[in-house]
């Protein structure tokens, strides 16, 4: 198969379950959900990121289907800044100030964490 | 368990609609700056204030903007593109490109919420 379809392909089916997996998270937990799949998500593409710079024999369809179809998906900026908005219009100022900074700087360790142990698993297999 | 399925439907085609766009900056625009992640977010957040405000069904807000624009924007991806400019020191990428995001974001859902409330 075409290289470019067969990405596209990956990224459409890897991110129907990331998709559905965040909807199932908000489903059950509401904005915490949404908020849970943010920071895992920046952990994940992290990893998956830093990992395959290691790992050099990852399939490139895997790889984009993962990172750019699942995580990608997984995670959401729009709802988040939704979330945010929902807050701040029923009056909950400090809850939406805390959910918004929350947000941004947890999304940001978790990347860095995500870094980190991609890169020490990466080294470890290749 | 309707709801899953539809908005994992939905983040089919925003993801695949992510990832056309993203190739195609990568292409044709500046490498320097990550501007395909901050033009998928910014219209992905004024969109979902919009659709948000018009109030649609939960099958359409399912499918539109949990699945859609839900799939089309990534938090996790502006994360990783943020921590890689911030290790190559490279601020001044990392400053705008945080403070475009996050505050384009909040400011476009409020733009695209309150347009969807006036007409």
């Amino acid at each position: 198969m075409n290289r470019r379809l067969k990405n596209y392909l990956s990224v459409g089916i890897f991110a129907f379950f990331g998709g559905g997996l965040r909807a199932y998270l908000n489903l059950i937990w509401s904005q915490i959900g949404t908020l849970t799949a943010n920071i895992i998500g920046c952990f994940l593409l992290a990893f998956f990121t830093y990992f395959f710079v290691e790992y050099r024999e990852g399939r490139d369809w895997l790889v984009t289907g993962l990172s750019t179809g699942f995580v990608g998906s997984f995670t959401t900026f729009s709802s988040f800044n939704l979330d945010t908005l929902k807050q701040l219009e029923s009056g909950m100022n400090s809850q939406a100030t805390i959910y918004f900074f929350s947000s941004i700087f947890i999304g940001f360790l978790f990347a860095y964490l995500g870094m980190l142990v991609g890169k020490r698993t990466g080294r470890k297999l290749a | 368990m309707i709801t899953v399925l539809t908005a994992g439907f939905g983040a089919i085609w925003g993801a695949i609609l992510r990832y056309g766009i993203t190739n195609y900056g990568k292409k044709h625009w500046s490498e320097k700056f990550p501007y395909a992640t901050l033009l998928i977010n910014l219209t992905g957040a004024f969109l979902l204030g919009f659709i948000f405000s018009r109030k649609f069904s939960p099958f359409i807000y399912a499918l539109i903007g949990t699945g859609v624009l839900g799939g089309y924007t990534t938090f996790s991806t502006l994360n990783v593109e943020l921590l890689s400019h911030w290790r190559d020191r490279n601020y001044s990428v990392f400053t705008p490109y945080a403070l475009l995001s996050y505050g384009g974001g909040l400011i476009l859902i409020f733009l695209g919420y309150k347009i969807g409330t006036l007409i």
